[in-house]
């Protein structure tokens, strides 16, 4: 079904859902030759891929990063506080320095697609955040409960 | 690295505020578009300009939905015993027929069979010089007044016909004038009156109420006019039995219309009527009030319609400059008059536009 088809919304809509409008450039953009398409479809693919890595530092490379710094602010300081502190903020100031990267990097992935001959109007940034998010959430379950967490105490060694 | 980046620049899509910035000017524009445009007024016709009253359209539609297969009452009798009462006349003294143009018609028909002359009131309705001419009879258009009337009237004259109120003057042939033609005229003439516009007649001044006292007047009525329901054609014709006898048509008129038109005849009906005679009255009014003090004028008249002229221009320069403004009325060359202009008067806003329209020019 099309996205802009008014029977998709039940009827609530008369003519196109909200949100589902084509894509309206300043002026229609003079795409490049077939050859530069595919170079377009390529770097396209690699920052997709820079995307997922970036995005996927953020639920276990990042918070490892920050507690070992924070482990090493407690030794040199003696100061439990100041390494938290320090891990906490650190780490939250990555997030933030990291989503921004990531959110730029989703805006050029859009304009190489868009480069690339793709009518593509959303990027892909909330699906790979809520894919990796789901998939460390899981993935620090199991860690969590069948391997590093209460399975030493409970289970025969 | 600059066109690097242009290129990759211009698949940058326009932010929702920009988007919303130019749909809401589109729009703006649009409606400016949509409040300059000026609809054409067609004010050109004679006929009432709302449809007929709720009540009329149900009798109507009552008599459709019933028996449409069958034929109608030839006779219409429930609304010839109304109007006969109406105007103290006996029953066989009323027929029905296909509107007034149609009997009349049928009486250019029954009277100048063998030829002859018959007087017009000039101007009056437009058609009715065609009509005797196609009877085999000679029209000769003379001032509808008793002297000019009787002036003209000489051996090959066989018919008088006037028009009161006049289309489209909305002058009323008054009740003495009738009398003294009536009287004046020779005995094989008959005096003709088209009283469709008759309901716009002031109190007291119809012609249908002489038929009684007058044995050589016919009175042609119409319900189209103050009824408003000119698409049924539905009309009566009053006068000498023997005269009106050969004027109905065979099979009488249609169920549709016999149903709307006994409505138009009761007490409802005809205060109805009376209320549009009062709202064309309250038109003139208004458009005289508006053309005060200008070249332009209208003769006073409680006719749904204005003959306008003005001291400063003849007709055809008022009608073309009401065209260029969208305003459009029927020019009076239709009558052989070169000085004036009929337009129907309709509601208020109407009429409001008319007379900027009228004043807007070298009025």
């Amino acid at each position: 079904m099309p996205r802009n088809d008014p029977t998709d919304t039940g009827g609530l809509f008369i003519g196109r859902r909200p949100g589902t409008g084509p894509v309206r450039y300043r002026k229609p953009p003079d795409r490049g030759g077939a050859r530069r398409r595919r170079t377009d479809a390529l770097l396209a693919a690699a920052v997709l891929a820079a995307e997922l890595l970036v995005v996927l530092s953020m639920f276990g490379p990042q918070p490892i990063a920050w507690l070992w710094v924070g482990s090493q602010v407690d030794y040199r300081t003696d100061s439990v506080f100041l390494g938290i502190i320090v891990a906490f903020l650190g780490l939250l100031a990555s997030m933030i320095l990291t989503l921004m990267l990531a959110t730029r990097l989703d805006n050029l992935w859009r304009l190489l697609r868009r480069a690339a001959g793709h009518d593509q109007r959303e990027g892909m940034l909330g699906r790979i955040f809520a894919t990796a998010a789901i998939v460390a959430a899981i993935a620090f379950t199991v860690w969590l409960v069948l391997l590093e967490g209460p399975a030493p105490s409970v289970a025969p060694r | 690295m600059k066109r690097f980046r242009e290129y990759y620049r211009q698949f940058e899509e326009m932010p929702p505020e920009e988007v919303s910035l130019e749909l809401r000017a589109r729009r703006e524009e649009e409606k400016r578009r949509a409040l300059s445009r000026v609809d054409p007024l067609d004010l050109s016709g004679a006929a009432w300009h709302e449809p007929p009253h709720p009540e009329a359209v149900n009798a109507a539609t009552f008599a459709l939905r019933r028996a449409l297969n069958a034929y109608p009452d030839p006779s219409g009798t429930p609304i010839r015993e109304a109007l006969a009462e109406r105007h103290g006349i006996a029953l066989d003294e009323v027929v029905l027929g296909h509107g007034a143009g149609e009997l009349l018609r049928a009486a250019c028909a029954a009277l100048l069979r063998g030829g002859g002359d018959a007087l017009v009131g000039w101007p009056g309705w437009q058609p009715l010089p065609e009509l005797i001419e196609d009877a085999g009879g000679r029209a000769v258009p003379v001032a509808p007044t008793a002297a000019e009337m009787l002036a003209h009237a000489g051996a090959a004259s066989r018919a008088v016909l006037l028009s009161s109120p006049a289309d489209p003057t909305g002058a009323v042939v008054a009740r003495g004038t009738l009398r003294e033609l009536c009287a004046g005229v020779p005995e094989e003439v008959t005096v003709v009156v088209d009283e469709a516009l008759g309901e716009f007649d002031p109190e007291g001044e119809d012609a249908a109420g002489l038929v009684a006292e007058l044995p050589n007047l016919l009175v042609v009525r119409s319900f189209s006019k103050a009824h408003a329901m000119a698409g049924l054609r539905a009309g009566a014709a009053l006068g000498p039995p023997g005269l009106v006898a050969r004027l109905a048509p065979s099979g009488g008129i249609g169920a549709p219309a016999q149903a709307a038109a006994l409505w138009a005849v009761s007490d409802r009906g005809l205060e109805i009527a009376a209320r549009r005679r009062a709202a064309a009255a309250a038109a003139h009014e208004r458009l005289a009030a508006a053309l005060a003090g200008s070249p332009l004028s209208a003769l006073p008249a409680t006719v749904p319609f204005a003959w306008i002229s003005s001291d400063a221009e003849d007709g055809p320069a008022i009608a073309a400059r009401l065209a260029a403004q969208q305003v459009f009325v029927a020019p009076g060359r239709l009558w052989g008059d070169e000085r004036h202009v009929r337009a129907a008067l309709r509601e208020p806003t109407a009429i409001d536009r008319l007379a900027g329209a009228l004043l807007g020019g070298p009025g």
